[in-house]
């Protein structure tokens, strides 16, 4: 696949420049510039870009080859580094290659299954990996990263799970933001103008898509612009005439808390509000 | 054009006025339906409205968007709206808002109304007068932001797009950069010529570029207002190939901005020109 992809632009451009050497006499010698092959390099710098990588970072390479990411999130932009590899040989280049690039003390290579080491700690997680070993990965990434881990696959995502952002310079790459759990129903309370309220909160989730909203004595008030993002939660709710924005993060499986401000404006107050979890419902996800 | 003043509610016009409704009844383009307070609320909000904008409502009914603008986000603004009776009652709710002096309403036809002044645009009129607004509206400023509900304009996707009780969508008026343009790169080793070839269909930009005469794709083509951004894979130096990500600012036939090759250490920064050789 890798080879067809670089025949087809060679050809092209061999094709663009037949044309040039017809019409010019003597025909220029061939230092053509060669058409752009994906590079590393910039696959490499990319991942790291788009995962918004640095020094607070710790960065988890699943399949991490001979160490490149790894090395050059820790080089480049001041993180640390786990790699895990299958093929020992690589991962002693690895280590090799993280000395001479001067972080060996920031990085770390572990010969072993991407499938069954453990990344409780990781915040940024990358993967360049074939489809089938991804979806194998995603409930386990699911399972153990925290809320707002940052995971950057290269080429092939997570079927069914839409991407945060999704860029292509000469290749895909797609961030994906591990989503706090919130699906379940939640005792909400907030000190709106209207005073002291409690609701009955209810959300919907698969992956980050969220939807719910408030039951009020003989109706509902849905959560418009719902959004979960990582740990950080926001919605509106609409009653008499007024919205009301909520915007908060999610502690562990059964707090969440923020403020909200209530009607139009710059200068609307904010107030506190905090909902805890009352049942767990199923994550789609 | 009539301005409509305070002074008129004052001197007691709108008492007298009722009668002369009944026998010159303003002849309207689209039917009054007051816009709710929360779909107001969303409009100012996703368009970022603030102390330094001047908002214009096309339509403007009982005034309250505009007397909202002023009174809750520190904007200027006027109204356009053909009912003179509508207008009597947005210059007593901007007088009872306290905002009198920094908002106006103008009784006259919405398609003759000079724009350049506005910042933000709303409107909530019915499909076929947004079409003919369209092409007025992406004739202001690049950057102005435009504000409707309910209603959008056809193939002018919109940059933004909310749902609070009701659909409000944003847009951003794109500056033109359909044409050629040319730039020189001050990179090391040797400095690269780019040329660049856009097409623009609304704030959709579709561009090719040579790097050195060498076609060289351009990715992540994005316009908002004034402000263009793409990547280039820069492959002149082999041995350290890098992204060019280009942010920018257009200006008539030139657009300006700045550069970064590379990530982390070895990031660089610099400044480009481009100007416009063709359109």
């Amino acid at each position: 696949m890798k080879a067809a992809r670089s025949v087809a632009p060679a050809a092209a451009a061999a094709g663009l420049f037949a044309g040039a050497a017809l019409a010019a006499a003597p025909a220029p010698p061939l230092d053509i510039p060669t058409p752009y092959l994906p590079s590393t390099t910039v696959a490499v710098d990319e991942m790291l870009r788009l995962g918004g990588v640095g020094p607070d970072d710790l960065v988890v390479d699943l399949g991490s080859g001979d160490g490149r990411i790894v090395i050059a999130a820790a080089r480049d932009y001041g993180a640390r580094g786990l790699g895990v590899e299958l093929d020992p040989q690589l991962v002693a280049e690895s280590q090799a290659n993280a000395r001479q690039a001067g972080v060996a003390d920031r990085v770390s290579f572990r010969q072993g299954d991407a499938l069954a080491v453990d990344i409780r700690e990781a915040t940024v997680v990358t993967l360049y990996l074939l489809p089938g070993l991804v979806e194998k990965l995603k409930p386990r990434l699911l399972a153990q990263l925290k809320p707002g881990t940052r995971i950057i696959a290269h080429d092939y995502g997570f079927e069914g799970w839409k991407p945060d952002r999704r860029v292509v310079i000469s290749k895909t790459y797609m961030l994906y933001v591990v989503p706090a759990s919130v699906a379940g129903r939640w005792r909400l309370t907030a000190s709106l103008p209207s005073g002291e309220r409690e609701f009955e909160f209810e959300l919907e989730q698969q992956y980050q898509d969220i939807r719910g909203g408030a039951r009020v004595p003989g109706g509902f008030l849905p959560a418009f612009e719902a959004r979960l993002d990582g740990d950080r939660i926001s919605f509106v709710l609409v009653e008499d005439r007024v919205s009301h924005r909520f915007e908060g993060r999610v502690s562990g499986t059964l707090l969440m808390e923020g403020t909200v401000r209530s009607g139009p404006g710059r200068n609307s107050g904010a107030t506190a509000w905090r909902a805890t979890r009352v049942v767990r419902g199923s994550d789609e996800g | 054009m009539k301005i409509v003043f305070s002074v008129f509610v004052l001197l007691g016009v709108l008492a007298a006025r009722p009668g002369l409704a009944q026998e010159h009844p303003p002849k309207l383009d689209a039917p009054y339906v007051a816009t709710p307070q929360v779909t107001v609320d969303e409009m100012l909000r996703i368009a970022n409205v603030g102390p330094q904008d001047v908002v214009v409502d096309l339509g403007s009914g009982d005034g309250r968007i505009v007397v909202t603008a002023a009174k809750k986000f520190g904007a200027r603004g006027f109204g356009v709206e053909l009912d003179w009776r509508l207008n009597l009652q947005a210059v007593e709710n901007a007088r009872q808002a306290g905002v009198e002096d920094r908002v106006k309403f103008l009784e006259q036809d919405l398609f003759k109304t000079d724009l350049s002044e506005a910042t933000v645009v709303t409107t909530y009129l019915l499909q076929f007068m947004m079409l003919r607004l369209r092409t007025v509206l992406l004739g202001l400023k690049p950057g102005t932001r435009i504000v409707s509900h309910d209603f959008d304009f056809g193939d002018w996707r919109p940059d933004q797009k909310t749902y609070v009780r009701k659909n409000v969508f944003l847009w951003i008026v794109p500056a033109n950069v359909a044409g050629r343009w040319q730039m020189r790169l001050p990179l090391p080793p040797v400095e690269r010529l780019l040329d660049l070839e856009m097409k623009q269909r609304y704030q959709d930009v579709e561009a090719h570029a040579r790097l050195n005469g060498v076609p060289t794709q351009v990715w992540e083509p994005k316009l908002v207002g004034d402000r263009l951004t793409f990547a280039i894979v820069d492959t002149t130096d082999r041995e350290n190939e890098a992204t060019l990500y280009f942010d920018g600012r257009v200006r008539g036939d030139v657009i300006e901005g700045e550069l970064t090759r590379g990530v982390g250490a070895e990031r660089t920064v610099m400044k480009w020109r481009a100007a416009k050789t063709a359109r």
